[in-house]
């Protein structure tokens, strides 16, 4: 047994169907909608060991992103708590924070102080990131100049190189043109040999078998398995296809 | 105990709840003596004021003022003071002053272009009409302005006497420690005000660059927005005034870079989280840190505008005193007025689609309201100048401005004070709800 890196303890999350009210409805209704309550993740628990690899399984609408989301602290859960040990998490997500008229390097920038780097690491790791990033000469001209493979490539070398020490990644792996998705693989790899702590959501079963420890398996909210790749992977694959 | 302790802490709110509505009461019906008046007599080289108590006021023993060691008196205007030597009551003109006049002792009275001008041998000296007495009677009579002031500070001080108890608990009650105590709240704002400074303002500067990057005119929009904005309001409202107030250009040009700055900063609070989606649904952010980020955008823009506003003082030669000081407390009290207003219409604004189509009216109405056109204390009927400017902060913060700025005067102190009290009370409930709600804004985005 490792140390543990992340704890997940009885969590449960509420989506309040609030949602957007016009003035004419709050002003006639109040808040009287507030009854509405869908939860989207039911009392999950797991712990992740450092360095390991967790990939999450489950249809469309389980609460996945939901759970990630409050992984990385984006908003808190409504019971249960999120133990992270000290550790620094980041959700792998494409463009954060980017203005598509400021250049490249601007919005690496950016992006790297709102993940949470300081201004120094971020410069100090500029020429990996550009480099990684294979955009070139491109880098100084703005954002909006870009393909939207550039685009995501870019985004996708931000959160690849400034590594934090959990990191989440949602259905980002399959960007770019197939060489940078070699790349991206690769990186994963690089990543996973790191000793680092990765969450995986993913639909692509290939991927996961690849590169994960162990599958957390969870439907409309609810834990249904963890445990090694292969028999759970197995497991949701006969479920699926019924 | 703990039980004890608690309702301990629930009576001392209701007491101080209680206490603050008695205080605003008795404020309000409290017979105060009438107000004493200074008037002032403003020439183009000094200022000389005259001091008259209440009693003398209500004898009528006033109407005569005599200037000694002087051969020629060139009176521009005359200004009457209240109880408070900053609330300015009312503002005579050179024109609307000679009517007033009833004689002049072994002198005379001469109608110059801009000024009347008295002279005589050594000594002036000049009798006011019994109708002249009555308009500073009148004037003297209430203290309406000085009771709605002190009835905002007690309402202030409740709210932070409130907080106060809530800060208390938290620090002496532990099961009260839900995280959204005072105490953890302003540490926490300091502690993340910390982590994101650089971020703001780097965000702040690469925002900057991205409206101008690839505009012709580049960085000269920043100069050349604000001055031809002044230009058309100028021609516009300057056909309309006619030529009452002097300087009209920068009169009009100061106050409409602190009402752009208020403006441009409420009207993007209410659609912050909408338009910052991409980064609230990706990280976790203060959201104070957006709307302070944009804040300094603003500021930075500002700055530029005062290189355009400085010229301007320096082209129509206005006098700068040490008075000049009054215009950056005004500043900041506006920022934080900005900054708290704000934070309480971001947290509103996701929740209401439609709120920002009802706020951006009422900014226009506001604007209109705030005297960025006009003199609010001249050009408003007679109750209704003294209410604005104390219950329209933009009208009342604007002011002391532009009357520190062009006048040299430190004018209506006491506003200031009620309205830095309210905009900390303000910023705090602001930064209250946000990070008490801030959980569920990324749900309903």
């Amino acid at each position: 047994m490792g140390d543990i890196a992340l704890e997940v303890n009885h969590v449960s999350i509420d989506y309040r169907n609030l949602m957007h009210m016009s003035l004419h409805q709050g002003l006639l209704k109040g808040e009287a909608k507030r009854a509405d309550i869908v939860r989207a993740v039911n009392d999950i628990s797991f712990t992740v060991e450092k360095g390991k690899i967790l990939g999450i399984v489950g249809r469309n609408g389980s609460g996945k992103t939901t759970l990630l989301r409050s992984i990385a602290g984006i908003f808190q859960p409504d019971e249960g708590y999120i133990d992270t040990k000290g550790n620094r998490v980041s959700l792998m997500a494409i463009g954060i924070g980017f203005n598509a008229s400021n250049t490249g390097r601007e919005n690496i920038l950016k992006s790297g102080m709102l993940l949470g780097c300081k201004l120094n690491y971020v410069k100090e790791h500029m020429d990996e990131i550009i480099e990684f990033s294979e955009l070139g000469d491109f880098i100084d001209r703005p954002v909006r100049t870009y393909s939207s493979g550039m685009y995501s490539k870019l985004s996708f070398a931000v959160t690849a190189i400034l590594e934090t020490d959990i990191m989440l990644v949602d259905e980002v792996l399959s960007v770019g043109d197939e060489h940078f998705r070699k790349k991206s693989y690769a990186k994963m790899e690089e990543l996973m040999l790191s000793n680092r702590t990765v969450l995986i959501v993913s639909h692509a079963t290939d991927t996961l078998k690849k590169f994960c420890d162990n599958i957390l398996w969870i439907n409309d909210g609810k834990f249904i398995r963890l445990g090694e790749t292969e028999e759970v992977l197995q497991e949701y694959e006969d479920f699926m296809s019924l | 105990m703990k039980k004890k302790s608690k309702t301990g802490f629930f009576l001392a709110r209701i007491l101080i709840i209680l206490s603050g509505v008695i205080g605003t009461i008795l404020i309000a019906i409290y017979p105060f003596d009438n107000r004493n008046i200074k008037i002032t007599f403003v020439t183009p080289e000094e200022r000389q004021t005259v001091s008259l108590s209440n009693d003398v006021i209500a004898a009528g023993q006033f109407g005569t003022f005599t200037f000694n060691d002087m051969e020629e008196f060139t009176l521009k205007k005359i200004l009457v003071y209240g109880k408070w030597e900053s609330i300015l009551l009312k503002e005579f003109n050179f024109g609307e002053i000679a009517p007033y006049v009833s004689s002049v002792d072994g002198g005379t009275m001469n109608l110059a272009e801009d000024a009347i001008v008295f002279s005589g041998d050594g000594r002036i000296s000049f009798t006011m009409t019994p109708s002249f007495i009555e308009v500073i009677k009148d004037l003297s009579a209430t203290i309406i302005q000085e009771r709605l002031i002190l009835i905002g500070i007690a309402m202030a001080m409740t709210a932070m006497a409130i907080i106060f108890c809530n800060a208390l608990q938290e620090k002496y009650i532990a099961e009260n420690r839900d995280n959204h105590g005072p105490i953890y709240e302003i540490k926490r704002f300091c502690i993340d005000m910390r982590k994101y400074w650089q971020y703001i303002i780097f965000s702040a500067r690469a925002d900057l660059k991205a409206e101008v990057a690839d505009s012709y005119l580049n960085r000269l929009w920043w100069l050349l927005e604000p001055f031809f904005n002044m230009l058309v309001y100028v021609i516009v409202f300057g056909q309309v005034m006619g030529r009452s107030v002097e300087n009209y250009a920068t009169f009009v040009f100061s106050a409409l870079l602190m009402w752009n700055f208020f403006n441009k900063t409420i009207a993007y609070s209410v659609k912050l989280i909408r338009s910052n989606k991409d980064i609230v649904t990706k990280v976790y952010i203060p959201k104070f840190v957006i709307l302070f980020s944009n804040m300094i955008l603003n500021l930075l823009k500002l700055l530029f505008s005062m290189v355009v506003l400085i010229v301007m003082l320096a082209v129509f030669r206005i006098h700068i005193g040490v008075n000049l000081f009054w215009f950056f407390p005004a500043y900041l009290v506006m920022i934080m007025l900005a900054f708290g207003a704000g934070m309480i219409f971001l947290h509103f604004g996701v929740y209401v689609d439609d709120l920002s189509y009802a706020i951006g009216i009422l900014l226009n109405m506001l604007m209109f309201l705030s005297g960025i056109f006009y003199d609010v204390m001249t050009t408003l009927p007679e109750p209704l100048n003294g209410l604005m400017l104390c219950l329209n902060p933009v009208a009342g913060l604007i002011d002391t401005m532009r009357q520190a700025l062009l006048y040299n005067t430190a004018a209506n102190l006491p506003i200031l004070g009620m309205w830095f009290l309210i905009s900390s009370i303000l910023c705090y409930i602001g930064i209250h709800i946000v990070y008490k709600n801030e959980n569920s804004y990324v749900k309903v985005v």
